[in-house]
């Protein structure tokens, strides 16, 4: 494919430190986005690799087109799944200059991958080891001098191979429900950083763009979670929130806001740079905050609590539910209670009733049939738009299949997506 | 006439960097863009859009929005990060004319962040 993928596939050898690349042939072969993930991560399920990867579309102007993914065995079930990229994270890796990355193998020691303009770097990541996720977030930050590297880290629990771990994107949670950051710990990989200076080309360029212009249009333009929360039958989260909302923001591309800033550390009209370094956070999980307002959380200590998920790398869905019913008030007791949830892989955590089998992570019955998430996902994975927006947007699939020829001169269509990921 | 931005309608998603860097390269980046997304200070959530003209940058910030000649900028840094292109060696804004199109980061923009005034 010569459009819309910039760069080779990048192979990572955690054991012997090297990397080396090779032709992104699995697009032509496979399928684009996830369906050249999960090949890769067929070819080498013997080293237990992470693969990371974009959608056709991710980094464009089509609505929602942010979507990257991590795909990997999930220790929760044993089989492979697949966790998010969004924020800016996906468009970044798409624009690396890699156009699909595998990381197989285990450190000797701990490391982070450094993607950027092409050029792939492990480096010692001795002094992270023990770091929550926004110290190793500044720390890389600030070894860069590049305040927009996009981190893709892992605190304490995934150091600890907690079944709760998740990676975070920054310094916000990512939707990583499958525990592959404890997969990262086990790799004794702490953070892949990337940055994306790239380019992508279309096959027709102004009659994508057109297109996808066309369907911005027509998009929602919604703030805040209360769209995905009503379509989640979760309850009124945004009026919960909304005496702490700083600002609402969406992920790359995306033309709903559905991430929310709130700020508890200093009024949420502070507009400047003048007050505290760390006044709040990004809440990126309707579910989190739905299981918290739900059992009986209000909304400032629900926040901190989901900042202490963000930090130590707990998986904010399934820590929402243990802390649900739960309520408290005091920000040590908050931190105390996060980390009481991540212990051990076999401490105990969430068992099977709690683990989502499947390749997309859990469920939820009320947003779609499991049929509907099923085709929702594939569909999200494979083009690179967030499978949130497919589902609650109204977004309608013959559209985004009738990009796919001006963007890259493919056909696609439902069936042949669903032949491509199982 | 010129690019315009309600720094507080804007909410990050960077498409109206996308559009301009595709009216400049028919392609989709984040470097060539006439319009930059400031977003350098995440954890504050402190963020804004930069428009370049010949003369000046239109800088929308959350406390409020004015023209900066280029010469006062020069003297202050435009922040974005050490690998974000500088947004004084990027093009100036022309207003789309040069393709015959209306102001794309006006017309792509999901919350009329940006106008034309």
């Amino acid at each position: 494919m010569d459009f819309m993928y910039y760069g080779d596939t990048l192979v990572v050898d955690l054991e012997t430190g090297k990397t080396q690349t090779r032709e992104f042939t699995e697009v032509d072969e496979e399928g684009p986005g996830l369906a050249a993930g999960l090949a890769l991560y067929e070819e080498f399920s013997d080293a237990e690799p992470l693969v990371v990867g974009s959608g056709l579309l991710t980094g464009t102007t089509v609505p929602a087109a942010c979507m990257g993914f991590v795909v990997g065995r999930s220790p929760l079930t044993g089989e492979p799944a697949v966790a998010p990229l969004s924020l800016f994270a996906g468009a970044e890796v798409k624009l690396s200059g890699f156009a699909m990355v595998v990381i197989k193998g285990v450190s000797p020691r701990p490391v982070y991958l450094w993607l950027h303009d092409g050029v792939a770097d492990l480096l010692d990541a001795s002094d992270l080891t023990g770091l929550d996720t926004w110290q190793t977030t500044d720390r890389i930050r600030r070894e860069m001098g590049e305040a927009l590297v996009q981190v893709i880290s892992i605190g304490p629990a995934g150091e600890a191979g907690s079944s709760l771990a998740s990676y975070s994107i920054n310094y916000w949670g990512s939707g990583d429900t499958a525990a592959l950051g404890a997969v990262m710990g086990a790799k004794k990989l702490k953070a892949i950083a990337v940055r994306g200076l790239g380019m992508l080309d279309a096959d027709d360029p102004p009659e994508f763009y057109r297109a996808a212009l066309e369907m911005i249009s027509r998009s929602p333009a919604e703030l805040g979670l209360g769209r995905v929360c009503a379509a989640l039958e979760a309850g009124d989260v945004a009026t919960w929130l909304e005496p702490l909302v700083h600002r609402y923001r969406s992920c790359f591309a995306c033309p709903s806001a559905c991430s929310t800033f709130v700020k508890y550390r200093e009024p949420p009209d502070v507009l400047g740079t003048d007050g505290v370094e760390e006044p709040g956070m990004l809440v990126t999980s309707p579910a989190a905050a739905a299981w918290l307002r739900g059992g009986g959380w209000d909304a400032e200590p629900a926040c901190r609590a989901m900042e202490a998920m963000a930090r130590q790398g707990v998986d904010m869905m399934r820590g929402a539910r243990e802390l649900a019913g739960k309520p408290l008030a005091g920000e040590s007791e908050i931190i105390d209670a996060v980390k009481g949830l991540t212990g051990s892989m076999d401490a105990g955590w969430p068992s099977s009733d709690r683990a989502y089998p499947g390749l997309f992570g859990p469920w939820v019955p009320p947003l779609a049939s499991q049929e509907e998430w099923d085709a929702a996902n594939r569909l999200g994975y494979v083009l690179g738009i967030c499978p949130t927006f497919i589902m609650t947007s109204g977004l309608d699939a013959a559209e985004l299949f009738a990009l796919c020829p001006p963007a890259a001169g493919v056909e696609l269509d439902a069936e042949a997506i669903a032949g491509m990921v199982p | 006439m010129r690019v315009k931005v309600r720094p507080m309608a804007c909410t990050g998603c960077a498409l109206c960097e996308l559009a301009c860097g595709f009216h400049w390269d028919e392609a989709f980046s984040l470097i060539s863009s006439s319009v930059m997304l400031y977003r350098a200070e995440e954890k504050k959530d402190y963020m804004g859009v930069i428009v370049k003209t010949d003369e000046d940058l239109f800088i929308g910030r959350p406390e409020g929005a004015a023209a900066m000649k280029l010469g006062e900028i020069l003297k202050q840094g435009t922040g974005g990060g050490a690998s974000a292109k500088p947004i004084l060696i990027r093009e100036a804004c022309d207003l789309c004319e040069s393709a015959g199109m209306e102001p794309q980061c006006v017309a792509i923009c999901p919350h009329q962040a940006l106008y034309l005034e």
